[in-house]
């Protein structure tokens, strides 16, 4: 996705830029007219507008330098707290990353992490009881 | 605008909020340095070159809303062009930036009708 955003907005951008380029020569070029003919017939010069092609050259770069740009803006995140604390219990990291992949600075997961790992909710008879299964289990087990 | 009580019930993500203004602000004042190029380009003067600017960024915006908005807000149910779902007011995400980012283009604008018709 970010390469071909970028490969849209790169192609755009060469375009613009020829289409500058032309449009400069096209009007360098009408001035050296006007100064010749003025020279030699007196004539009024005549102010003539940019060659249709060129139009259409600078506005078709400009959609595909916008078209780049839109594709290769970063994702949005939901403002509403159920949606988006939703969003991160379904999808994780998954659903905050960047277009190539990797997760946003800014991401701090679980924002009720802090409640669900606070040490008044540990079990620590039943850890206990746990611990004191392994052991037993161990010692039952024929040591090498 | 939601009300005290609304927002109580449904609360906002204050980090959300700004990080999707963020990234409309760096698309629009980039897109609107571009507008400002290609009016200069065309050789654009006065009413028209502002004509360009207000047609671009509203197409800015149908296309941001098109790629970026419309795929998670209609699956989630919200009505077509509706942006509640990633921006506090719609009048921010389609007009925010005309006001905005106008001395931009303006500023583009004149600097490449300068370069190409001296």
């Amino acid at each position: 996705m970010t390469f071909l955003s970028r490969a849209i907005t790169a192609f755009g951008g060469l375009l613009l830029a020829h289409a500058c380029y032309s449009a400069r020569e096209h009007t360098a070029l009408q001035s050296l007219r006007a100064a010749s003919t003025a020279t030699l017939t007196s004539s009024a010069t005549v102010a003539t507008s940019l060659p249709v092609d060129i139009v259409l050259e600078t506005i078709l770069s400009t959609f595909f330098v916008l078209f780049g740009l839109v594709l290769g803006a970063r994702p949005l995140r939901p403002i509403e707290w159920r949606v988006w604390a939703g969003k991160i219990e379904r999808e994780g990291e998954e659903g905050f990353t960047d277009n190539s992949g990797a997760v946003d600075k800014d991401y701090m997961g679980n924002p009720f992490s802090v409640l669900e790992t606070r040490p008044n909710f540990v079990d620590i008879r039943k850890q206990r009881r746990e611990f004191a299964e392994w052991v037993q289990k161990r010692g039952a087990e024929p040591t090498h | 605008m939601p009300t005290e009580q609304e927002l109580q019930i449904s609360p906002i993500v204050q980090e959300s909020l700004m990080h999707n203004s963020r990234i409309l602000h760096n698309l629009q004042s980039l897109t609107a340095s571009l507008f400002g190029v290609s009016a200069g380009i065309l050789g654009l003067e006065s009413y028209s070159g502002f004509l360009f600017y207000l047609v671009f960024s509203l197409l800015t915006a149908a296309l941001f809303y098109a790629v970026r908005v419309a795929p998670t807000s209609l699956a989630a149910g919200k009505a077509p062009l509706d942006t509640s779902r990633y921006f506090k007011s719609p009048f921010e995400f389609w007009a925010g930036g005309l006001m905005n980012e106008l001395a931009g283009f303006i500023l583009t604008w004149t600097l490449f009708y300068g370069l190409v018709r001296a």
